[in-house]
């Protein structure tokens, strides 16, 4: 997928990276690209003549192509980390997001601390017994390092002191997590709120209530839930031309209260006042 | 296309190459020098290329901490790949251990048993089995084997286990084809001789042609360890992804070729050179497997 953005990317917009080509290549985030994806349809059908190349590598792959100039657009689920910070790179948020933590339907535990939930993920408790559940082995369920959807997790639950438990298994995308954790009873794992609720699939999975609060799109908005965290679109420099309608385009009421609200993701326009 | 005109004089006394003839014949022959030249420049280039890129990690990082260092975590720029070395062993191991018995059974069984009729079904299935594509497997490694290990070892499924049994199967082609061709070389004349003595066809093959073809058999095997030990698309969606040693055949590790693509997409700075440290490294293994098995047959000649 990456060599047919990079050669379509090569061969479609004739040098010029300055964002008045045709074209505009958006890369990064697993979790943002059912809403480049959608917004991409509306995009080129009300533009005719224009392309959008979307394609989910993980928002550090996004973060570097953007700041690499192979990308117009990257998208990312966290914030820049501190040595991104000098790439020159602008921030417009495009949506919230909270992340859920899943289990199997079966498992009788419903709610968690963020203290549990922390020593869960460092391989402190290991049996669902010690909180409240069966006598069963955790399966912890872990995202790759590549994911923005881990450094929010990381950042917001596990904080500075504790390390994930290096046993775990590690999938590099949303979708095999939730898989994984729908098959599995005695696994847990974090997605995205929006992915939750089964879209594309048949399976089911759970979502925790973490400090005594649900995740659902109300909790994220008002800022009650607390494992959530910011969208964003990086261009290198403002945006401009083709890149810049696209960034209106998806910060557009039509996107914003649709595809993104769709998606299950909070509008960026009601959440940030 | 020949006309017959063109024929004719051949058949008369022998006349000489024609200027244009010699000077088509010359072009032939640099056109395949040529082809054959980029096969080994590019062999040469990519070696060159890997070693510079990962030149760094042995001078900056040090090239013990790197090939004995017992920690991969590449948020604290730890990049020990033992645990990785460990893991690629095992599945690798797993995989030859459950795919060899199969691979020559079926060599054996496609060489010396199977009449015509049975060997012209068998053998192009057996062959097709080279021809799915490795992400297939692991799709299939994913959906229908993970539940399956997972229950047996407790877990989620992925691991060495499930890794290795995909593995296995997708070795079986190259061991059984290059299997057989070693049992097919064997001469007839053995086994008449063997068959002579009194001897049943059972004790005939275990006795008298595979011992014979053995340099060769265990040439496909070393080839099917070289296919196992690069093999990253299935792998990688069954192993699990863990960079830690051995817990159990259902619990996650890491190998080699999964972690270089793990983190191929946002890897800087001294992760990256240890990525192509560890791509020189497979490559150094996979030169080395070549190398036994050329040694060998210079044995077996």
């Amino acid at each position: 997928m990456l060599c047919a953005v990079l050669l379509l990317g090569a061969g479609g917009c004739s040098g010029s990276r300055s964002g008045n080509s045709k074209q505009v290549i958006v890369t990064g985030s697993t979790t943002i690209l059912p809403i480049a994806e959608q917004a991409r349809e509306g995009f080129e059908s009300a533009n005719s003549g224009t392309s959008v190349l979307v394609s989910g590598l993980g928002s550090s792959a996004g973060i570097e192509a953007v700041a690499a100039g192979t990308s117009d657009i990257g998208t990312s689920s966290r914030d820049l980390k501190e040595e991104e910070e000098g790439l020159g790179l602008i921030d417009t948020p495009i949506a919230f997001d909270g992340i859920a933590v899943i289990v199997n339907p079966d498992n009788p535990v419903k709610q968690l601390t963020l203290d549990q939930l922390r020593d869960i993920f460092a391989g402190k408790i290991t049996n669902w017994s010690e909180v409240g559940g069966a006598d069963l082995k955790i399966d912890l369920v872990n995202r790759d390092e590549a994911s923005g959807t881990r450094e929010a997790f990381k950042k917001i639950v596990m904080g500075d002191d504790a390390h994930f438990d290096k046993y775990a298994v590690v999938l590099p995308g949303t979708g095999q997590v939730r898989d994984v954790v729908a098959r599995t009873p005695s696994a847990v794992g974090y997605i995205s709120v929006g992915f939750v609720e089964p879209r594309f699939t048949a399976t089911a999975v759970k979502a925790l209530v973490i400090d005594g609060v649900t995740p659902s799109e109300e909790t994220v908005a008002d800022k009650t839930y607390p494992i959530a965290r910011t969208l964003h679109f990086f261009t290198k420099g403002e945006p401009s031309g083709l890149t810049k309608e696209f960034v209106d385009y998806v910060l557009s009421d039509e996107v914003q209260n649709g595809v993104v609200v769709d998606a299950g993701f909070v509008p960026v326009k009601e959440g940030s006042e | 296309m020949t006309p017959p005109d063109g024929v004719k004089p051949s058949t008369g006394e022998l006349q000489m190459v024609s200027r244009q003839t010699q000077i088509k014949e010359g072009l032939l022959a640099t056109l395949f020098f040529l082809c054959a030249f980029v096969a080994v420049l590019a062999v040469a280039l990519i070696f060159a290329f890997v070693g510079f890129k990962a030149s760094p990690i042995v001078r900056e990082y040090g090239i013990s901490k790197f090939l004995l260092g017992t920690e991969w975590v590449s948020s604290d720029e730890k990049f020990g790949i033992l645990p990785l070395m460990q893991g690629s062993f095992i599945v690798t191991l797993g995989a030859l251990v459950l795919g060899t018995p199969l691979a020559v059974g079926t060599a054996v069984f496609l060489s010396e048993i199977a009449t015509p009729m049975i060997r012209k079904i068998v053998r192009p299935a057996v062959e097709l089995l080279a021809g799915i594509p490795s992400v297939v497997y692991g799709f299939f490694g994913v959906i229908v084997l993970r539940p399956i290990v997972g229950q047996i070892t407790g877990g989620v499924g992925f691991g060495p286990a499930s890794a290795a049994i995909i593995l296995a199967i997708m070795i079986v082609p190259t061991i059984a084809a290059l299997s057989e061709d070693a049992l097919g070389s064997i001469p007839m004349g053995i086994r008449e001789a063997s068959f002579a003595m009194g001897a049943t066809q059972w004790q005939t093959i275990y006795k008298v042609v595979v011992p014979a073809a053995k340099i060769g058999i265990v040439d496909a095997i070393i080839l099917g360890m070289g296919r196992a030990v690069g093999e990253t698309m299935a792998v990688l969606m069954l192993v699990g992804g863990a960079p830690v040693f051995f817990h159990g055949m259902g619990g996650p590790m890491a190998t080699l070729t999964s972690q270089i693509v793990m983190d191929m997409g946002y890897s800087t700075g001294t992760h990256r050179t240890a990525l192509f440290g560890m791509a020189a490294l497979l490559f150094l293994i996979s030169m080395g497997l070549v190398l036994a098995v050329r040694l060998m047959s210079r044995l077996r000649d």
